[in-house]
């Protein structure tokens, strides 16, 4: 599938251009062209996914120029089955995100959609780099705007929640650098797919692993180092938070496919049971603070450790559907729990407060709201014909495959999803309507549900056709665990 | 004479000088003068690329070295003192300091710096970082009126005679055991008569490097570096952290590779250990800063520690590391303290950055992309700067040097992100700054343009950053040396 049009490449480059010119042409019409820049990006976007094939488990819409020849670094850009996907989430998102903003930001516009605009190309950008310097690059690059969103646009904790944020994330991509280094001064490329066929020796893949999956364990982030995550989800804007959720994460999750399976093998079968262990705590764990929490906005950040526990660990159990459930899971995640900061975001709007305690009785005086806010509950507590379920389904049977347990602990972890997300409806929707919200107008206004009706779709259609994602990622994903098991072990069968 | 034209970069400034220093009661709006220095730089730049042989030479009688490690410094130099004069013309203007002095002391240091980066003997060396050195004790109290001044250009001067003993005590006990001043005739001395290990050889070594890691302001010898910074003026602070800084680095790096090749585990050794301090406790120590200048001063010790990777090695591919890593930290610094300086009186103090980004965007996000660059974060100048240094030394095996360095950099992310978040996320305190200076503003401009261009294309600078070769500087007794060998 050669083309000569760098669909990537422009498609990085467009939010960056928009944003030079909301900062020239000031606040007024900075939401205009947010927007119409996140659009035309999406519609840039279209042909990757009609002229992709699907049978091929190779690099598509291929670009490389060389770039620092010291290094031996190009620009590269392309992508796979794995990176598509998280390409099309990003287009998503950031138009969402535009939508989400359009009233509840009033100071500084012109740099908040900026911000916007310059993260949607660090994401764009590091679905899409083919080598591990450009990674790099576009991953250190996302914290900038994400940092600021938090920081500047963020709730009263904001400066201790953005500086947290830059400091953890900051401190397990130095040691990635590190690796990084290591890698080029072993193999002399950077390349994600020369690498995947070099074989480095084992006592070098597992310092590597330990590298980089400090980066990714953070990002993701996996039990011991999740701790940033509520408190900058919680301070987030509604914007930063459905980044941070929608794309931030997943981050993490595409790092451990795109370099740890493939590249550092060995180390993946040497570390593999440790990394489900962690992903397990982090599934049980997760879910037990969750249902402690009593602000809606922290406990949907708390539901994110949960839910990523099972992207990692259907990540590790390293069968195929345990692989094909966390990709299709962190493209769930990225819907579901996005779309329920977007509620959030929009009920807080009205109510000014995000105490579960103060709400109840919302069915009354917002049916639409409710009837959404439904819809994104029960997907993420992995009701059967939306999303979730089936990637929940599919990490669940891998990690059957795998250990006895730890199926038991995924359950258990589905459980109490449920129990979270539906006694998190229960106290919000249910009950009598508070009296103090009576004369706010809370349901929805059009341009709301403009922004959530995409997502609900996109979680029936997941629900109900996940071969719509499945079928992009299979054969990259069966070429990823030819790789990550060339070792001669066999993958998952320990 | 013909030997003249490998000093002309030197001479071209050198002469300004007199020209200033004789016309100076003529000379009062420090606009002019800046101008003129300027337009000096520019001349120095030029001749050094223009009338410079292109094979690397060694003339007057081989003690100054004409290749491509020195025209690089040269222009570095140059490039230093042009954006140093645009930033002082406000302070010269608020402070009534006499211009023509004042310009004449910077165009002198310059000279000084570009001689010791392009010197092939030892004796040159010292008097080039001496000639800039003296320089720098006048310009840092040149204010006379400002008591804090004064108290730091004393401590500079005791602290920094009591190094320049330390060099040259080093330098004698080398002359004794090698019989030779010269770099190449050193060199092949240690190799030919097996000198490496000798203990007077050892100690000469350990006090040269004393003296010039004081010049560097690498821990445990940085102990002057915040008291003159916050003591001097902000434009002699960042002419100070910007070029006296690299004019020592390129000293060490040519003393270090042309000279004492053959003692590379020597040196190498005391490198690491001095690398190491100046991360760690340059990083730690801006934590707690509440002065911008003695922020900076603190984040300068942190990054000669950060440059000094790149020499530890000891492989020409380091050594041209270090050297970019210097270059690209001039223009970083100068553009943070060009910040500073276009913030006028408030701009030492951290609450004049309170809510900058409000009052003057434009200010803020070119501070942001400083502080960004100085942290390291893609894709500035700073990353691939230290991408660079951090790349030779796990290259040598140093991996766990290259670990220190990156968790330094997240302790260091701290500290400059603290001021973005100063500038970003708090409100505004006070009256709102007044728009920059044009001189500042075109300082701040060409800082900015190197950082983006040296981040977005590092191989830019690649061609220019050439390492003292140790072969083509052997002079006529160095071939002679070599030959009877």
């Amino acid at each position: 599938m050669v083309t000569t049009f760098p669909v990537l490449t422009v498609m990085t480059a467009l939010p960056l251009a928009g944003a030079a010119v909301i900062l020239l042409l000031g606040d007024r019409l900075a939401r205009w062209i947010a927007l119409a820049t996140t659009l035309i990006v999406c519609a840039v976007s279209v042909p990757l996914y009609l002229d992709f094939d699907k049978s091929s488990g190779a690099l598509q819409f291929v670009e490389s120029v060389p770039w620092i020849r010291s290094w031996n670094v190009v620009y590269g850009m392309g992508v796979d089955g794995i990176s598509l996907p998280f390409v099309f989430l990003s287009t998503v998102i950031s138009v969402l995100c535009v939508g989400a903003s359009w009233t509840a930001v009033q100071v500084r516009v012109r740099e908040f959609y900026a911000a916007l605009l310059f993260a949607e190309t660090a994401m764009i950008g590091l679905f899409a780099a083919t080598n591990l310097f450009l990674f790099y690059v576009f991953w250190e690059l996302m914290l900038v705007p994400v940092f600021l969103l938090i920081g500047v646009w963020g709730g009263p904790d904001r400066i201790y929640a953005s500086i947290k944020f830059l400091l953890f994330t900051l401190g397990g991509s130095v040691l990635m650098l590190v690796g990084l280094i290591a890698l080029l001064v072993a193999t002399g490329t950077l390349d994600f797919q020369a690498l995947a066929k070099t074989r480095l020796a084992p006592d070098l893949q597992a310092w590597l692993f330990v590298a980089f999956s400090a980066a990714f364990a953070v990002k993701v982030p996996m039990f011991p180092v999740h701790t940033w995550l509520p408190d900058a989800h919680t301070e987030a804007p509604t914007a930063g938070s459905v980044i941070l959720a929608g794309i931030l994460l997943k981050m993490g999750g595409y790092g451990l496919l795109r370099i740890a399976l493939p590249i550092l093998p060995d180390a993946v079968q040497l570390f593999h049971r440790p990394m489900l262990l962690l992903s397990a705590i982090a599934i049980v764990y997760g879910a037990y603070v969750t249902l402690a929490q009593t602000d809606v906005k922290r406990l949907i950040a708390y539901s994110s450790i949960s839910h990523m526990g099972f992207v990692t660990l259907g990540i590790f159990t390293l069968n195929r559907s345990g692989v094909e459930g966390a990709i299709l899971q962190m493209i769930n995640h990225g819907i579901v729990t996005g779309a329920l900061f977007l509620c959030v975001g929009m009920i807080y709007e009205r109510t000014h407060t995000r105490d579960i305690a103060e709400y109840g009785g919302l069915s009354k005086l917002a049916p639409v709201y409710s009837t959404f806010l439904a819809v994104f509950c029960l997907a993420a507590a992995g009701f059967p014909g939306l999303n979730s379920f089936v990637g929940e389904f599919l990490i669940i049977s891998g990690a059957f495959k795998t250990w006895l347990w730890l199926g038991a602990a995924t359950i258990w972890g589905v459980a109490l999803g449920t129990t979270y997300m539906l006694w998190l409806y229960y106290r919000m929707v249910m009950g009598d309507a508070r009296p103090r919200f009576q004369q706010l107008r809370l349901d929805l206004n059009a341009r709301e549900v403009a922004t959530l009706v995409p997502l609900a779709v996109l979680a029936l259609v997941i629900g109900l056709y996940p071969e719509s994602v499945l079928g992009f990622l299979r054969t990259s994903v069966g070429q990823l665990l030819m790789s990550a098991s060339g070792s001669g072990v066999i993958a998952g069968r320990p | 004479m013909r030997d003249l034209v490998l000093l002309l970069p030197e001479l071209v400034l050198a002469g300004t000088a007199l020209v200033l220093i004789l016309t100076a009661r003529h000379l009062t709006r420090p606009r002019s003068v800046a101008a003129c220095v300027v337009v000096a730089a520019m001349a120095a730049i030029f001749s050094g690329w223009a009338f410079s042989p292109e094979a690397s030479r060694i003339g007057f009688g081989g003690t100054i070295a004409s290749d491509g490690y020195a025209r690089f410094f040269d222009v570095l130099f140059a490039a230093t003192l042009a954006l140093a004069a645009l930033l002082s013309v406000r302070y010269l203007e608020t402070e009534r300091v006499p211009p023509a002095e004042y310009y004449a002391l910077l165009l002198l240091a310059s000279t000084g710096m570009m001689l010791a980066a392009s010197a092939a003997d030892l004796l040159i060396l010292y008097l080039g970082l001496e000639l800039m050195i003296l320089c720098a004790y006048v310009l840092v109290g040149i204010a006379v009126n400002r008591p804090i001044s004064n108290e730091a250009a004393l401590k500079y001067f005791l602290l920094g005679s009591f190094a320049s003993a330390l060099l040259l005590y080093g330098i004698a006990l080398v002359y004794g055991v090698t019989g030779a001043t010269d770099f190449a005739a050193i060199s092949s001395a240690i190799a030919e008569r097996n000198l490496a290990g000798h203990p007077l050889m050892l100690a000469g070594v350990a006090l040269m490097a004393g003296g010039l890691a004081f010049k560097i302001a690498a821990v445990p010898f940085h102990a002057w570096a915040p008291d003159v910074y916050q003591g001097a003026s902000a434009p002699v602070a960042a002419f100070l952290a910007a070029g006296s800084k690299a004019a020592s680095l390129a000293a060490l790096v040519r003393v270090c590779l042309s000279a004492f090749g053959p003692e590379q585990r020597i040196w190498s050794e005391i490198l690491v250990g001095l690398a190491v301090l100046s991360m760690v406790v340059g990083s730690l120590l801006a934590i707690p800063q509440s002065n911008m200048k003695r922020l900076l001063a603190y984040s300068s010790i942190a990054h000669v520690g950060y440059a000094l990777l790149g020499l530890i090695p000891g492989t020409p591919e380091g050594a041209s590391a270090t050297i970019t890593y210097a270059f690209i930290y001039s223009f970083m610094t100068l553009g943070a303290f060009g910040v500073v300086i276009g913030l006028g009186e408030r701009g030492e103090d951290l609450v004049a950055y309170r809510g900058l980004a409000a009052t003057a965007p434009g200010t803020a996000a070119l501070m942001f992309l400083f502080l960004l660059s100085l942290t390291g974060i893609p894709p500035t100048a700073g990353f691939a700067a230290k991408f660079a240094v951090i790349l030779s030394a796990v290259r040598a095996g140093h991996v766990s040097l290259a670990v220190v360095a990156v968790l330094c950099s997240v302790v260091s992310a701290f500290f400059y992100l603290r001021v973005a978040v100063l500038m970003y996320m708090t409100d505004p305190q006070g009256a709102a700054p007044g728009r920059l200076p044009a001189a500042v503003s075109a300082a701040l401009a060409v800082a900015a343009a190197v950082i983006i261009i040296g981040g977005l294309f590092p191989d830019t600078f690649a061609a220019w950053t050439v390492p003292p070769s140790s072969r083509t500087m052997h002079t006529e007794t160095g071939k002679a040396l070599i030959g009877g060998h």
